[in-house]
C-alpha cells in the first residue's frame, strides 16, 4: 500500500485543477470578508447573498465537484499517483548558504493522492458543502448573528481550505501548515460569539490544548526530517529510504512517530488532551459539526493513518509494535471514559461531543490494531496476512467515514432541534413581537436563562420535527452500530480486530475490552439522547410549541440520512478493501450483490467460532443492553394526539412498553460520587487548572521576575552605557574641518603602521 | 563565461561594448542643450539679417519647463539602467578596451556591470524624486510652485547627477589606477557640488565646503600613493601592479603607496576615522543627494577597495594572509562600532542615517577583511575560491539592496524636507496618522536596515555574516558539518568580526526602531498636522524602493544569482 511501491504518475486534465480545490475556498475567504463589509449596508445584497453564505456555497460545490473528478480519475487508475503536478517551489535554502546548491534544502507544495486522500477528500468536501447549506438555514435566521455572518462564512471557507489542503498536501510539512491553519480557524470559529466570556475562554482552551499536541508534533516532524532529510511523502515512504533509516535508528523513528501521535491526540481530542472539545460547543452549531465531523478531529486520524507505511514496512518489522499498542490503548481508554461522561450530560451538544471523542477513540483503536498487525505479520508475502491487515486498516478508515457522516448529521440535527427550541422559547415568551423573530432585541438572547441546548427542555419532539427526528434516529443507530446500519459494518470490524490482536499480544486485552464495553455504553447514551429529546411527553411548555424546521436545514439531513443508510452498499462494494489498499478497487472482487451477501455472511455467520460469538456479544451489548436500559429509563409514548412517522412508531411504542415494564429508580447511581465525578468530567479540567496555576503560573512569575531584573536590567544598563558612549563619540565630530583633517591624518598613520606591522 | 573580446578605443565594437555609458553621454549633451533652446537669433555681422538659431533668447514653453532637466536625467539614467538589465538578460560579453600598445584601459564584465546597476539605479531614483523637491531658498523653506518653476539652476543639478554617473561608471570599468582616479574625481567633484547645491542655506554651503576640503585631502593622499605606486611599478595598470606585487609586494614603496590609496577610498566609503565629514555633508545636502552619497558613492568606494585589495594587493600573493588584513580588521571593527554608537544618540534623522551608513560601511569592510583572511594555500585553493566568492557575493548583494532601503529612507525624509522638517526626529512625529503609507514605508526601510526578516536587509546581512563565518571556519567546515568536535579557538579571528556585527546589529535596532516609535506613537509637532506636500514622483520612487525591499527579501534568488555571477567574473580575473 505504500505509495512508493506502485505509484504511477498518471496525467489527466482534471489533475491540473486539483490545486483549485484548496485555492477556491482560500480566495473566497478574502472575497467574503471584503464583501461582507460592503453588503452589510445594502439590505438587498445582504439578503440575496445570505451575508456571504451564497458565495461560499458555490465555492464549496465547486470544490466538491473538482474533488469528485479527481477521485473518479483516481479510481479509474486505482493506484496511487503522487505529485500530480510539478511541485511549486517555496523555500530554497540555497539562498542562505551563499548560493551553494549542494547542501541546500528546498521545500515546495505538491499534491499527493492515494486511497486515504481520496476518502478524506470526499468526506471533507462533501460534508463542508452540506454544512454550508445547513449554515444558511441556521446562522442567517438568528438575529444575534445579524451583520456578522460574513465573518462566519469567511472563517468557514478558510477552515475548509485548511482541511482540503491538509488532505491533499504531499508532505508532512504542508500537512502541518494546513493543520495549523485549521487550528487558527477553529479558534476564530469557536470564539465566534467573542462577547461571551465562555466562548472566548473555550476558544482559548481549544487553541492552547491543541497547541500542546502541536509542539510535540513539530518535534516529531523535526526528528523525522533529521532521519530522512525531507518530509515529503514520496521520500519518507520510499522503501529504500525506510530501510536505510531502519538499519540504524528504528528506535528514533518510533519516538518521532510517537511524538507526532501526541499531536494527533491533541487534534482529535483523545485522553489526556480531550478537554477542549466539550467546551468547543460554545461555537455556533455548524462549527460543531465542522469541527467534529468533517475536519478538525479527523485531521488527527488522518495524520496517524498517514503513518501507516512505516508500520507496514518490511524493514521495520516488529519495531513499532509498542507505538501501535499506545495508539490502541489511548483509543480504548478514551472510548470508555468519554462514553461514561456522556451518560450524565444533559446538554444535547455535549452528549454528541463526548460521543465524538468516544467514536474517534474507536478509530484510534482500530488504527492501532491495524498497525500492530501490519508491523508484526509478514503481510507483504503472505496472502492471508495481507488480507487481515488491509481489512483491519480498512475497518478503521471505514469507521472514520461512517462516523463523519453520521456525526455530521447528528450535529446538524441537534442544531435544528436547538434552533427550533430556541425559536419556540422566543415566541412563547415574547408574544408582543410575535412573528418578528428577526427583531433586534439582542439583549434578550443574552439575558434569559433558558437553555435551549438542555435535553431537560425537550421531549416528544418526534412528531413536531419528523425529518430531524428520523435523521437523529438513523445517526444514533449508526453510531451505536445497530445491525445493518452505517457504523455497524466498521465497528464490528474494529472490535473483531482488537480481539484478534489481543489473541496475539495479551497487552491488547486492554483496548479490546474497552471497545467491547464501550459498545454497550454507546448504545446507552445515544439512545438516552434520542429518547430524552424525541420520545415521551414534552417536558415543558416550550417543547410543546416547537415547530418544523426550514428547508436549508432539512436538505443536508435528508441527504445524510440516505448516505448513512447506504453504508451497506459501500461495504458490499468492498470499501474496507480499497480504502486500505490500492491493489483493490471498487467491485474488483465481487459484484455488488455478491459483496453484500459476502459481508452479511462474514458479519453474522463467521466461520471462526470465536468471532462468531464475539459478533453476537457485541450486537447484544450495543443493540440490546444499552438501548434497553435507556428505554427503560427515558422511553415513553408521545402526548395525546401527536403521531410520529410510521417508521418511528415501533421504536416509540417499544420504548413506552419498556419504560412501563422495566422502569427502575436510578437515583442511587445519579447521586453517587461517581456520577457527580462524571458530571464534573472526572475533575480532569480542575487538575489541569490547578497544575496550570501552581506550576506554570508559578514558574512564569519567577521567569517574569528574572526577566525584569536580570534581562531588562542588563539591557537598560547596556542602553545607558551606549548612550554615554554615543555622547562621547559624537563629541569627536566637532564640526570643524580642521579636526576632520587631523583625524584623516591620524587614520593614515594608523593604516600605515598596521600594514607595516603585517609586512 | 564568454570569451574576452578585445576592442581598441573607438574601434570596432566600441559603441556596442559601452552602450550604457555612451547613452549617459548622449543624455548629458541633451541635458545641456535642450533646456537652452529658445527663439535666439544670430545677426549676420554688418547686416540687419537675423537668422534663427534656436539657442538662447526667449525659451520655448517646453524647454523652459523646470521639470524638463529632471525628466531628461531620469530617462537617461533609467535607460542606462534598463540597458544593463537587458544586457544581463541577453548574456554578457566580456569586452576589454585596450590601447594599441596593449594597455588595458577599461574592462566590461559582470562585476562592473552590477556596480553600474547600483550607480544608475540610485541616481535615477534620486533624480526622479528630486523633480519637485529641489528647494530654491535652502532646505528650510516651503516650496511654492512659482519658486520652483523659475529655477534656472534645475539644469545644473541634473547635469551633475549625470556626470556623477559617468564618473562612477568609469570607476567601475577602469583597469588602470589612473583612469580609475579620473573617474573617481569626476564623480567626487559632482557630489561636492551637489552637496553644496543649496548655496543659499548656511548648512548647505558649510557642509559642502567641509566635504570638499576633507575629500580633497583624502584624494590628495590617495594621489600621492598613486604616484608612489607608479614610481615603484612604472605603470598603473592593475595587471602590472598585481604581477609586481606578487614579486616585490612587501617592500616599503608599494606598501606606503597602497596605504595612501586606501585613505582615498576610505573617505569614499566613510570608514572611520575618515568619515567625519559625512554626517555633516548628509545633513546639509538635500535628502536624495544624501541618499546617493550613502549608496552609489559608497558602492564606488567599495569598488575601489575591492579592486585595490583583491587585485592589486591580492591576498594570494602573500604568504598566509594578506598584508592589509589586520589593518582592515581594525578599520572594520572601529567603523561599525563607531557608526552605531554615534547613531544611537543622534536626534537628526539625516545624521542618524549617515552614521548608520558608516556602520554599514563597517560591515562591508568586515566582509572584505574576511576575503583577505583566507589561507591562500594552493592545496585548498579551490575552496578558497568558493569561500571568497561567497563573501563577495554577499557584499555585492548588500550593496545592491542597500540602494532600495537606504535611499528609500532618505526619500521619505525628502518628503518631510519639503515642508521644512527632517532635521529633527520630532518632525517625524505622528507620521503614521498624517501619511500612513509613508510611515509604513519608512517602517519597512528601518527594519530592513536593522536586518529584520523578511526584508532584503535581513537577507543581505545574514549572507555577509554567514560568508564571514564560512571563511573563519575554513576547512573545518566540513568536519563540523559531519558532526565533528571543534574549538572556537581554532577559527580564524575574523570570526570575531562576524560576532561584532551581530552585536552591532542589536545595538542598531535601538535607533532604527526609535524612528518607528516616533512615527507611530508620538503626536505630530505643532504646525505639522495634516498630509505632507504632494509629489507623485517621489512617492512612486519610495514605492519602488519598498517593493524591492520586500520582494528581494522574500525572493532574492534571482538577484543573488546575478551577484554570484558578478563575483565569479571578478574571480575569473584574479
Amino acid at each position: 500500500m505504500a505509495g512508493s511501491e506502485n505509484s504511477v504518475t498518471v496525467h489527466s486534465e482534471w489533475m491540473e485543477y486539483a490545486p483549485l480545490i484548496i485555492l477556491l475556498p482560500m480566495m473566497s475567504f478574502a472575497v467574503i470578508l471584503f464583501l461582507g463589509r460592503v453588503f452589510n449596508g445594502h439590505p438587498f445584497w445582504k439578503n440575496t447573498l445570505k451575508e456571504g453564505g451564497l458565495i461560499a456555497l458555490p465555492v464549496m460545490a465547486a470544490s466538491l465537484i473538482l474533488s469528485l473528478l479527481l477521485i473518479s480519475e483516481f479510481l479509474k487508475g486505482h493506484s496511487a499517483f503522487d505529485s500530480l503536478f510539478e511541485t511549486i517551489p517555496w523555500v530554497n535554502t540555497a539562498v542562505w548558504n551563499g548560493g551553494a546548491a549542494t547542501d541546500s534544502v528546498s521545500l515546495g507544495f505538491g499534491i499527493y493522492v492515494d486511497h486515504i486522500t481520496v476518502m478524506l477528500l470526499f468526506v471533507a468536501s462533501f460534508l463542508c458543502l452540506l454544512i454550508n447549506t445547513f449554515s444558511i438555514g441556521y446562522m442567517n435566521t438568528d438575529p444575534i448573528n445579524d451583520n456578522r455572518n460574513h465573518r462566519f462564512y469567511a472563517e468557514f471557507v478558510l477552515f475548509c481550505s485548511g482541511m482540503l489542503g491538509m488532505v491533499l498536501a504531499d508532505s508532512f510539512l504542508w500537512l502541518f501548515i494546513f493543520w495549523e491553519l485549521m487550528g487558527l480557524c477553529s479558534y476564530l470559529l469557536i470564539g465566534f460569539y467573542y462577547e461571551r466570556p465562555s466562548a472566548a475562554s473555550a476558544a482559548k482552551k481549544a487553541f492552547l490544548t491543541t497547541r500542546i499536541g502541536d509542539v510535540f508534533l513539530v518535534v516529531g516532524l523535526v526528528m523525522l526530517w533529521d532521519l530522512f532529510g525531507s518530509l515529503n511523502y514520496a521520500v519518507v515512504f520510499d522503501t529504500y529510504n525506510i530501510e536505510q533509516v531502519a538499519a540504524h535508528s528504528a528506535g528514533t523513528l518510533q519516538w518521532a512517530l510517537g511524538l507526532m501521535f501526541i499531536g494527533a491526540v491533541g487534534k482529535s481530542a483523545q485522553f489526556p488532551l480531550h478537554v477542549w472539545l466539550p467546551d468547543a460547543m460554545e461555537g455556533p452549531t455548524p462549527v460543531s459539526a465542522l469541527i467534529h465531523a468533517a475536519t478538525m478531529v479527523n485531521a488527527g486520524l488522518y495524520l496517524v493513518a498517514r503513518m501507516f507505511p512505516f508500520f507496514g514496512a518490511d524493514a521495520l518489522h516488529g519495531d513499532l509494535d509498542d507505538l501501535a499498542f499506545i495508539i490502541a490503548s489511548v483509543g480504548g481508554i478514551t472510548a470508555v471514559m468519554a462514553a461514561a461522561i456522556a451518560f450524565v450530560q444533559m446538554d444535547l451538544k455535549k452528549v454528541l461531543a463526548y460521543s465524538t471523542m468516544s467514536q474517534l477513540a474507536y478509530i484510534f483503536t482500530g488504527l492501532g490494531c491495524a498497525m500492530y498487525l501490519a508491523n508484526t505479520l509478514d503481510w507483504h508475502h503472505d496472502k492471508d496476512a495481507h488480507y487481515i491487515v488491509i481489512v483491519a486498516f480498512g475497518a478503521a478508515l471505514f469507521h472514520l467515514f461512517n462516523h463523519a457522516m453520521a456525526k455530521g448529521m447528528l450535529f446538524m440535527a441537534s442544531g435544528s432541534v436547538i434552533h427550533e427550541v430556541h425559536h419556540a422559547h422566543h415566541h412563547l415568551h415574547h408574544h408582543d413581537d410575535h412573528g418578528d423573530d428577526h427583531g433586534d432585541d439582542h439583549d434578550d438572547h443574552h439575558d434569559d436563562h433558558f437553555d435551549a441546548q438542555s435535553m431537560e427542555n425537550m421531549g416528544g419532539l418526534a412528531s413536531k420535527m419528523p425529518i430531524t427526528a428520523t435523521a437523529m434516529l438513523v445517526g444514533s443507530a449508526s453510531i451505536m452500530g445497530l445491525p445493518l446500519i452505517g457504523g455497524f459494518w466498521s465497528k464490528e470490524g474494529i472490535i473483531a480486530n482488537a480481539w484478534r490482536v489481543a489473541q496475539d499480544d495479551p497487552r491488547f486485552f486492554l483496548p479490546a475490552a474497552c471497545v467491547l464495553i464501550g459498545a454497550a455504553m454507546t448504545g446507552f447514551y445515544m439512545s438516552r439522547m434520542w429518547f430524552m429529546t424525541f420520545a415521551g411527553k414534552p417536558k415543558n411548555e416550550v417543547a410543546a410549541h416547537v415547530g418544523p424546521t426550514n428547508t436549508w436545514i432539512k436538505t443536508p439531513l435528508f441527504i445524510l440520512t440516505f448516505v448513512t443508510l447506504s453504508s451497506i452498499i459501500l461495504a458490499g462494494m468492498g470499501f474496507t478493501h480499497w480504502a486500505s489498499d490500492t491493489s483493490y478497487s471498487f467491485l474488483s472482487e465481487r459484484t455488488l450483490i455478491e459483496g453484500i451477501v459476502y459481508e452479511m455472511d462474514h458479519a453474522f455467520l463467521n466461520s471462526d467460532a470465536f468471532f462468531f460469538i464475539l459478533t453476537y456479544i457485541a450486537i447484544f451489548l450495543g443493540a440490546v443492553v444499552g438501548p434497553g436500559l435507556a428505554m427503560a429509563l427515558y422511553g415513553g409514548s408521545l402526548a395525546e394526539g401527536e403521531t410520529a412517522k410510521p417508521w418511528m412508531r415501533p421504536v416509540l411504542r417499544l420504548s413506552a412498553w419498556m419504560n412501563g415494564r422495566f422502569y427502575f429508580d436510578n437515583s442511587a447511581f445519579r447521586d453517587s460520587t461517581f456520577a457527580i465525578a462524571l458530571q464534573n468530567r472526572l475533575y480532569i479540567d480542575e487538575y489541569y487548572d490547578k497544575a496550570m496555576v501552581n506550576i506554570v503560573a508559578g514558574f512564569s512569575n519567577k521567569v517574569a521576575e528574572a526577566d525584569s531584573e536580570v534581562i531588562d536590567g542588563t539591557i537598560k544598563s547596556i542602553e545607558s552605557g551606549s548612550q554615554s558612549l554615543s555622547t562621547f563619540v559624537r563629541s569627536m565630530t566637532t564640526g570643524s574641518a580642521r579636526d576632520y583633517i587631523l583625524m584623516v591624518s591620524v587614520g593614515t598613520l594608523v593604516i600605515f603602521f598596521l600594514i607595516w606591522g603585517m609586512a | 563565461m564568454s570569451e574576452l573580446t578585445v576592442v581598441e578605443p573607438f574601434g570596432d565594437g566600441f559603441v556596442a561594448a559601452l552602450g550604457p555609458e555612451l547613452m549617459l553621454f548622449a543624455g548629458l549633451l541633451v541635458l545641456i542643450l535642450l533646456p537652452n533652446l529658445g527663439r535666439g537669433t544670430f545677426r549676420i555681422p554688418g547686416t540687419q539679417i537675423r537668422l534663427p538659431w534656436l539657442l538662447g533668447g526667449n525659451r520655448f514653453k517646453l524647454t523652459s519647463d523646470p521639470r524638463l532637466p529632471s525628466w531628461i536625467a531620469t530617462i537617461t539614467l533609467t535607460a542606462a539602467f534598463l540597458n544593463i538589465l537587458y544586457i544581463f538578460s541577453e548574456g554578457l560579453d566580456r569586452v576589454a578596451i585596450m590601447t594599441e600598445s596593449g594597455k588595458e584601459i577599461l574592462l566590461v564584465n559582470g562585476f562592473s556591470r552590477v556596480f553600474e546597476l547600483i550607480f544608475f539605479g540610485a541616481l535615477a531614483l534620486a533624480s526622479f524624486s528630486s523633480m519637485n523637491r529641489l528647494a530654491v531658498k535652502g532646505s528650510g523653506s516651503k516650496l511654492s510652485e512659482h519658486e520652483l518653476y523659475n529655477n534656472r539652476r534645475q539644469g545644473d543639478f541634473y547635469i551633475l547627477m549625470i556626470t556623477c554617473a559617468l564618473g562612477m561608471s568609469v570607476v567601475a570599468l577602469a583597469q588602470d589606477l589612473f583612469v580609475l582616479f579620473i573617474g573617481l574625481e569626476l564623480a567626487s567633484f559632482s557630489t561636492y557640488v551637489l552637496v553644496a547645491f543649496l548655496k543659499e542655506s548656511k548648512a548647505g554651503v558649510e557642509s559642502g565646503m567641509k566635504y570638499f576640503i576633507v575629500g580633497s585631502v583624502a584624494s590628495g593622499v590617495g594621489l600621492y600613493g598613486l604616484s608612489m605606486l607608479y614610481l615603484w611599478a612604472g605603470s598603473l595598470q592593475f595587471s602590472v601592479l598585481a604581477t609586481h606585487f606578487a614579486t616585490s609586494g612587501t617592500t616599503a614603496l608599494p606598501l606606503i603607496g597602497i596605504g595612501f590609496v586606501l585613505v582615498g577610498f576610505g573617505f569614499k566609503v566613510s570608514a572611520a576615522p575618515f568619515h567625519f565629514a559625512a554626517p555633516d555633508a548628509y545633513a546639509g545636502a538635500s535628502s536624495p543627494v544624501a541618499g546617493v552619497l550613502a549608496t552609489a558613492s559608497k558602492a564606488m568606494g567599495m569598488l575601489g577597495l575591492i579592486r585595490m585589495l583583491l587585485i592589486v594587493a591580492a591576498p594570494e600573493s602573500s604568504d598566509g594572509s594578506a598584508v592589509w588584513l589586520i589593518c582592515f580588521g581594525a578599520l572594520a571593527a572601529v567603523t561599525m562600532t563607531w557608526g552605531n554608537l554615534a547613531a544611537l544618540g543622534s536626534q537628526n534623522p539625516k545624521r542618524m542615517l549617515a552614521y548608520s551608513s558608516v556602520a554599514h560601511a563597517g560591515y562591508m569592510l568586515a566582509a572584505i577583511t574576511a576575503i583577505g583572511a583566507w589561507n591562500w594555500d594552493a592545496a585548498v585553493a579551490g575552496d578558497a575560491g568558493t569561500a571568497a566568492v561567497a563573501v563577495l557575493t554577499a557584499l555585492l548583494f548588500h550593496l545592491v539592496v542597500l540602494v532600495a532601503f537606504k535611499l528609500g529612507a532618505f526619500l521619505v525624509l525628502s518628503v518631510l524636507e519639503s515642508e521644512g522638517g527632517a532635521s529633527s526626529l520630532s518632525s517625524l512625529g505622528g507620521l503614521a496618522k498624517r501619511e500612513p503609507l509613508l510611515a509604513v514605508s519608512m517602517f519597512i526601510f528601518m527594519i530592513s536596515l536593522a536586518g529584520v526578516p523578511p526584508m532584503a536587509g535581513f537577507l543581505s546581512k545574514l549572507l555577509v555574516i554567514m560568508a564571514i563565518v564560512r571563511v573563519a571556519v575554513g576547512d573545518m567546515g566540513s568536519e563540523i558539518a559531519a558532526g565533528g568536535a571543534f574549538d572556537v579557538g581554532d577559527f580564524h579571528w575574523v570570526w570575531w568580526l562576524a560576532l561584532l556585527m551581530v552585536v552591532n546589529s542589536a545595538i542598531s535596532m535601538f535607533y532604527y526602531l526609535r524612528v518607528v516609535v516616533v512615527m507611530f506613537f508620538d503626536q505630530p509637532e505643532e504646525g505639522r498636522e495634516g498630509p505632507l506636500p504632494s509629489g507623485w514622483q517621489v512617492r512612486t520612487a519610495i514605492l519602488l524602493c519598498v517593493l524591492t525591499t520586500v520582494f528581494v527579501g522574500v525572493a532574492g534568488n534571482g538577484l543573488l544569482e546575478l551577484c554570484e555571477m558578478a563575483a565569479n567574473s571578478l574571480n575569473y580575473d584574479w
